[in-house]
C-alpha cells in the first residue's frame, strides 16, 4: 500500500469514526421510554377495600409517537373508609426527535375519609416529566387541595401543600399530604409520583400506656392499611 | 501490517456509516425544523407536516383578561375568535389530556387521522371525551378538520382541532350526552426547558362556554413531529 492509498484510507477511517460517533450521540440523545399512570382512589383497610380506580395507564410508546389514556368514575364509597365523586384519571406521553415526556392528572371531589377525619371539596394530582437536550425534569405543578381539613386543621381555598407534609392522626396512624416520590438522575431520566392524600393506618401491639401522659410507650407499630386519594405518576428516560 | 491495520479501521467505519444510513431509513422526517408559514391560511396542507401532538395538565381559566394566566398573545392567533365564544367564560379548574395525529384527506385538507381528547370541567363536574379513529369522529361519524399555525410567542405553534364548519362532537358525562366542541393548544417551549408554564390550552363548547386561551397551571403540551 503506497502513501497515497494510506492517506485515502485514513481519511475514510476518520470520516467513518466521526459518522459513527455522531450516530451514537444521536441515539443517546433520543428518548427511549416514557411512562405514566393515574388513579383517583385506592383503599386497603380492615373496613373494606377498593383497587386503584379509575385507573389510566399509558400504553407503550415507541418511535416518534404518542398516546393518551383516560378513565372516569362517577362515585366511590367504601363504608367508613372513603367516599368521593367525580373521579377522573388521565395520562399521556410522547416521544419526539427533540423532546419526550409524559404527563398525568387525577382528581376526586367531595372527599370524605374515615368518617370526616379528612375532607376536601376536591383533590387534584398533576405531574409532568420531560427530557430534552437541556436535561430531564419532573414537577407537580397544578397539584392542589380545595378546602382541605385534616383532623380539625383547615387549609382553606385552592392551594398546594408543602411536599411530604406529615400529619399525625392519633389513634389511627398518620397522613402524608402531597406525598412526592421522585425517580431518575435528572440528566437522562426523571420521574415523579404524587399521592395527594396518603393515609397510613397503624396499630400498636404490646407496650404500656404512660399513666401521666396517656401516651403509649414501647410496642410494635404495624401498618394495617392505607388510603390514597389523587395519585399521578409520570416518567421519562433515554 | 499497515494494510491489515488500515483494513481494521476501515471496516468498522463503513459499518458505522451503514448503521447510520439504516437508522435514518427507519426514522424519516425527524427534523424539528418543519416548513411552517408565519401566518394562518385555510386549509393549508403544508401545515400538517408536523402532525403529532400530545399533552395534558391543568388550566385555571378565570374569564379575566388581566389575569396573569390569560394568554392574550395566543388567543387571536390563527384567526381564532376572541373569547368567550360562545359565552359565557368557562371558569374553575379544567384538567385534560390528549393525543392527536394529523394528516391530509384527498382534497389536501388537514384532518385528524386519530385522536383522543379528554377534558374535565371541575366546576361543572362534566367530563368531555372526543375519540377519532380513521379520520372519523366516533360520536358523529364526520371527519374532524384541524389547523396548525404559528402563534404570538417566538417559535410557538398552535393546533386547533375541530375547525369550522364541522367542529367536532364530544361525549359528555355523566349521562352520555353529546356536545359540539373545539380544542386548541399551543406549544410555546418547543425543544427547550419544558416546565415553563408557557404552553396554553382553550376549550370551546356549544352549551357550556369557552375557557379562553389559558396558560397551563401544570402539565405540558408537546408538538412532537411527523
Amino acid at each position: 500500500m503506497n502513501g497515497k492509498t494510506m492517506h485515502w484510507v485514513n481519511r475514510l477511517a476518520v470520516l467513518g469514526l466521526v459518522v459513527g460517533l455522531v450516530a451514537g450521540l444521536a441515539a443517546a440523545g433520543s428518548a427511549q421510554s416514557v411512562g405514566g399512570q393515574a388513579y383517583s382512589t385506592y383503599v386497603n383497610t380492615p373496613l373494606g377495600s377498593s383497587g386503584q380506580s379509575p385507573l389510566a395507564v399509558l400504553p407503550a410508546v415507541s418511535g416518534t409517537d404518542g398516546a393518551e389514556a383516560d378513565a372516569e368514575g362517577s362515585a366511590l364509597n367504601v363504608a367508613g373508609a372513603l367516599s368521593s365523586d367525580f373521579l377522573n384519571s388521565i395520562t399521556s406521553g410522547e416521544i419526539g426527535a427533540a423532546e419526550a415526556g409524559a404527563q398525568s392528572t387525577s382528581s376526586a371531589a367531595s372527599v370524605n375519609i374515615l368518617n370526616g377525619l379528612i375532607t376536601a371539596d376536591e383533590v387534584v394530582a398533576n405531574v409532568m416529566s420531560s427530557a430534552s437536550q437541556s436535561g430531564a425534569v419532573s414537577d407537580a405543578a397544578g397539584s392542589t387541595f380545595t378546602n382541605l381539613t385534616v383532623a380539625g386543621r383547615s387549609f382553606s381555598g385552592d392551594q398546594a401543600v408543602a411536599p411530604n407534609t406529615n400529619v399525625s392522626l392519633p389513634g389511627v396512624g398518620y397522613v402524608v399530604l402531597n406525598e412526592q416520590i421522585p425517580t431518575g438522575d435528572g440528566v437522562t431520566s426523571s420521574g415523579l409520583t404524587v399521592n395527594m392524600i396518603h393515609v397510613y393506618l397503624q396499630s400498636i401491639t404490646g407496650g404500656i400506656v404512660d399513666p401521666l401522659t396517656g401516651q403509649g410507650i414501647g410496642g410494635i407499630t404495624t401498618t394495617t392499611g392505607e388510603i390514597i386519594v389523587g395519585s399521578a405518576t409520570s416518567s421519562v428516560g433515554r | 501490517m499497515m494494510r491489515e491495520h488500515g483494513t481494521l479501521i476501515v471496516w468498522p467505519s463503513l459499518l458505522a456509516a451503514g448503521l447510520l444510513a439504516a437508522a435514518c431509513t427507519d426514522h424519516p422526517n425527524v427534523s424539528m425544523a418543519p416548513k411552517r408559514p408565519s401566518f394562518w391560511l385555510t386549509p393549508p396542507p403544508a401545515q400538517c407536516v408536523t402532525g403529532k401532538w400530545t399533552g395534558g395538565g391543568r388550566i385555571d381559566p378565570t374569564g379575566n383578561r388581566a389575569a396573569s394566566n390569560y394568554d392574550n398573545v395566543d388567543e387571536p392567533a390563527g384567526g381564532q375568535p376572541a373569547a368567550p365564544d360562545p359565552a359565557p367564560y368557562m371558569t374553575g379548574k379544567v384538567t385534560f389530556g390528549f393525543n392527536v395525529f394529523l394528516g391530509q384527506d384527498a382534497n389536501g385538507n388537514c384532518i385528524v387521522t386519530k385522536g383522543e381528547i379528554e377534558v374535565n370541567g371541575h366546576a361543572l363536574k362534566l367530563a368531555w371525551h372526543v375519540s377519532i379513529h380513521d379520520g372519523v369522529d366516533a360520536y358523529d361519524g364526520r371527519p374532524v378538520y384541524a389547523n396548525e399555525f404559528s402563534d404570538g410567542h417566538p417559535g410557538g405553534v398552535c393546533v386547533v382541532v375541530g375547525i369550522p364548519d364541522n367542529y367536532m362532537t364530544a361525549r359528555v358525562n355523566p349521562g352520555q350526552g353529546r356536545e359540539i366542541v373545539q380544542f386548541e393548544v399551543c406549544d410555546n417551549d418547543r425543544g427547550g426547558r419544558q416546565n415553563t408554564r408557557s404552553d396554553a390550552m382553550r376549550w370551546r363548547t356549544a352549551g357550556h362556554g369557552d375557557t379562553g386561551m389559558t396558560y397551563l397551571t401544570g402539565g405540558n403540551i408537546v408538538e412532537h413531529g411527523s
